[in-house]
């Protein structure tokens, strides 16, 4: 039980992280300027390009991610703590 | 964030941070971003003293982010905001550098460097920036349990205290 929501958790978590980060900022660039998610401006300052995505969408998509992640912290502090068969050895990681 | 670290990757490779280099390593990202937040937050103390009076005008002006509803709500307590900005800035740096409460001082700083994040710049460096980049270290302090290589952590972990309330390592660590 405990395996499966961890890898619900990392799928989830990485799945919106790739997608806020990785996934819409290859479509920002391959969409054309301006490549980033700022807008371009000239020199009078006025914006002459707007990116594709909004960038309230990507940062959403990450912070969605940070509260899968929450959750999780918070599901195993609600949860008793399952002595895992065989570690025999101290905890060296992030148990 | 107990997974198998033996099995992890399914591809023969383990991941254990005990390692020397490893985690040295670990130990110096834990203790440099704490002198990060330190700094930050102990300038200002020095500075203004615990009435930062940017913090309330900064959080205002994040209306229209992603996390706009939490920040102008936080705005709305400015004398408070004033205040506690600096006052967990160098209490998170501090228990970083000593490696004490790592996880819970780490939570403070992912939420500190979302709101930095979102609310800054309007990512004319992109998206991925610095500010996204000290949000990832914040979190990987966490993932990593940081304070267990050469900070106190590592002493109080073995405690009987924690020993007898062990979901304290989600805390600690």
């Amino acid at each position: 039980m405990t395996d499966t929501i961890d890898k619900l958790a990392m799928y989830l978590s990485g799945g919106l992280l790739l997608l806020g980060v990785v996934v819409t900022g290859l479509i920002e660039t391959l969409a054309g300027k301006p490549y980033g998610a700022a807008p371009q401006t000239n020199e009078a300052g006025e914006v002459i390009a707007s990116p594709a995505i909004d960038p309230n969408i990507r940062t959403a998509l990450v912070m969605a991610a940070l509260l899968v992640m929450l959750l999780y912290a918070i599901y195993k502090l609600a949860t008793p703590i399952e002595e895992e068969a065989g570690t025999a050895a101290p905890p060296s990681t992030s148990d | 964030m107990s997974h198998n670290t033996q099995t992890a990757t399914n591809t023969g490779f383990s991941f254990q941070v005990s390692g020397t280099w490893k985690a040295y390593w670990v130990a110096m990202l834990r203790v440099l971003t704490g002198w990060w937040f330190f700094h930050s937050g102990f300038g200002k103390l020095l500075d203004s003293g615990l009435n930062f009076g940017y913090a309330p005008m900064y959080l205002e002006g994040m209306s229209g982010t992603t996390l706009g509803p939490v920040a102008t709500f936080m705005a709305g307590f400015p004398n408070l905001m004033a205040a506690l900005v600096p006052l967990f800035e160098t209490l998170i740096g501090l228990a970083l550098i000593a490696g004490l409460l790592t996880r819970l001082a780490s939570f403070g700083g992912v939420v500190f460097m979302s709101l930095f994040w979102v609310g800054n710049a309007g990512f004319s460096h992109g998206l991925v920036n610095s500010d996204f980049m000290g949000l990832l270290l914040f979190v990987t302090m966490i993932v990593f349990a940081a304070g267990r290589y050469y900070g106190l952590d590592a002493f109080v972990e073995q405690t009987r205290f924690v020993q007898s309330n062990p979901k304290l390592k989600y805390l600690l660590g």
